[in-house]
């Protein structure tokens, strides 16, 4: 247990210390959120509506879930690029746990998304986005926040050793998480949608990432399926799915065709 | 305790229908140096990975160390060290972060690791490119660091795999050097390489491999004794020529090895210079223009045609990359 805990240290050193050396790579946490923002406040946002609350307040929520599900194509680029590199077969050559090599990229991963999700909530809060919550809204905000991080991360590690190519991950990204994040009412409310997309809007586990923060930070509900009558718990289930089918099945791949 | 560093024994790989190792067996004695011999595709890398723990072999079985490579990974992972045919360092990280951090994992305390970095550094002579990101450095430096941090560590065993392809000829001088202060340091070795020469230049014992089988073993003498010592290689001037002289040589009773593309005539040497004298003068009787004569040292190409028939086929490094593919 120490052994892993100081393995894993030091292997997510060695991601944090790529982000001071690469500082471009945080342009892919950072400019997209900042894009999606100014296209739609500004851009559209003057001609939606959406009852009962200012546009600001309604996309930023959304915008920060949107940040979140984009994490896995980010992770999955990263990871496709590292597991290319012939470092990660020096550590598996070497007396160091399996578990601790995977665990490393998790925590580098997730380090990097949390600095790109620091900055798009600095930014909404500089353009006037006011949220407002009290301690305890604010604790279970943290807690499914980082949880659900976890869960896209150990996803995005998992389908960047599957594909082991940046440019499929973003190929897959672009024809399957992008089009689910628009559809998670992220920007207009899913309830004004053509049946099709309010049907996988309404079932989309993104939508329960965007509800689950509107609630939270807005006090705005959200409604017409059961996670989107009850986000948060939705919210809990889909990122203890997520994480339930993604660890093992980033681990198999690890392993896969490996000695023990 | 037996004194075999590694003993395999119908080591089989199967990427798909493509056997990349094909039943090869293979005995490095503690101490020495053997050399795996091949062109690309010949499947020294998927050997080389079975054996280091990173592929799981299909069928037969290695004992690393006296460690079974599938049952006790861990202790042979302890006791070997894996130098890849790419340069296996972090590219974002300094020259000395990649080996601190290497020392660190494998157990040193800071100081510890700090002190065992800056001894290689010295020793490798990279000490002046010691702070410069492993992305920024050449080809010949990162192969440097790289040896360094294969050996942060002592190992019983180190696989180094294609140590010198694609270096220049100052960096392959000094992996050469390594390899040898290494071997008078009691390291046993398995090298594997594309280069007859060096092979000849490093190791105890040649396996010449191809299709992930073994072609031909022995000691570099015994090889080369097969193989036979120089050759005269004579360049036609344009294929009609190269037809003319082939005959023409053959007549005369010299016996030769034609590589039709390159228009060449490869002849046998056993007396040297003496041989090049009575071809050149056979060549100028026959008034048939020729851009080329030399007297050369037997290649990997004349290893294969000697032992096999045919000449050495590259196939692009095909089982490799798919060995590349199947770890992810």
């Amino acid at each position: 247990m120490i052994t892993y805990a100081r393995e894993t240290t030091l292997l997510t050193w060695r991601g944090l210390r790529a982000i001071t050396r690469v500082p471009e790579r945080l342009l892919d946490v950072t400019i997209q959120p900042v894009v999606f923002i100014l296209l739609f406040l500004y851009v559209f946002g003057a001609a939606i509506q959406v009852h009962g609350i200012s546009y600001k307040d309604f996309l930023f929520p959304g915008i920060i879930a949107q940040s979140l599900a984009f994490g896995i194509m980010g992770t999955g680029t990263a990871t496709a690029n590292d597991m290319r590199e012939g470092v990660v077969d020096r550590f598996r050559s070497m007396p160091v746990g399996r578990l601790s090599i995977i665990s490393g990229q998790v925590m580098g991963q997730l380090c990097e998304q949390l600095l790109g999700l620091v900055i798009t909530v600095v930014l909404g809060l500089i353009l006037g986005w006011r949220p407002s919550f009290d301690l305890g809204h604010g604790l279970e905000l943290f807690g499914l926040v980082a949880l659900s991080m976890l869960a896209f991360t150990w996803m995005g590690v998992y389908v960047g050793m599957v594909v082991r190519s940046s440019d499929a991950v973003q190929g897959v990204g672009f024809i399957v998480i992008f089009p689910l994040t628009f559809m998670a009412g992220t920007f207009v409310p899913i309830a004004k949608m053509d049946l099709i997309p309010r049907t996988i809007g309404d079932w989309d586990p993104i939508s329960a990432f965007v509800a689950t923060l509107r609630k939270l930070t807005e006090n705005y509900p959200s409604s017409g399926s059961w996670p989107l009558d009850h986000p948060e718990l939705a919210m809990l289930i889909w990122s203890l799915v997520l994480l339930g089918l993604f660890v093992p099945l980033a681990l198999r791949r690890f392993n896969k065709g490996l000695a023990s | 305790m037996n004194d075999l560093a590694i003993e395999a024994t119908g080591l089989t790989k199967l990427f798909g229908d493509f056997k990349a190792v094909d039943n090869l067996d293979l005995q490095v004695p503690k101490g020495t140096v053997v050399s795996l011999l091949g062109p690309n595709g010949a499947g020294k890398t998927t050997t080389v990975r079975m054996l280091a723990t990173l592929l799981r072999p299909d069928s037969g079985s290695a004992k690393v160390n006296g460690y079974d490579v599938v049952r006790e990974a861990g202790a042979v992972r302890r006791t070997t060290s894996l130098t890849g045919q790419f340069a296996a360092l972090d590219p974002n990280l300094t020259c000395r972060e990649n080996l601190t951090l290497i020392a660190r994992l494998r157990g040193m305390d800071r100081a510890t690791a700090s002190a065992r970095a800056d001894t290689l550094l010295e020793r490798f002579d990279a000490t002046e490119f010691a702070s410069r990101l492993i992305k920024q450095v050449s080809g010949g430096e990162r192969r440097r660091v790289d040896l360094a941090a294969s050996l942060i560590e002592q190992p019983e065993l180190l696989v180094l795999d294609e140590p010198t392809t694609g270096l220049d000829p100052r960096s392959r001088q000094v992996v050469w050097t390594t390899v040898r202060e290494l071997v008078a340091e009691g390291i046993t070795l398995l090298l594997t390489t594309q280069y007859l020469e060096e092979a000849d230049a490093l190791a105890d014992r040649i396996v010449l491999i191809d299709h992930g089988r073994e072609i031909a073993a022995g000691t570099p003498a015994e090889l080369k004794a097969q193989v036979g010592e120089q050759r005269i290689d004579v360049i036609a001037a344009d294929t009609p020529a190269f037809e003319q002289l082939s005959k023409a040589l053959a007549d005369q009773g010299f016996e030769t090895t034609l590589m039709p593309e390159l228009r060449r005539i490869s002849v046998a040497a056993p007396n040297e210079v003496l041989d090049l004298t009575r071809v050149s003068q056979a060549v100028a009787a026959t008034g048939i223009a020729i851009d080329e004569i030399a007297l050369r040292r037997p290649t990997l190409d004349d290893a294969f045609i000697a032992l096999t028939g045919h000449a050495a086929e590259s196939t692009d490094n095909q089982a490799d990359d798919q060995a590349k593919e199947l770890v992810a």
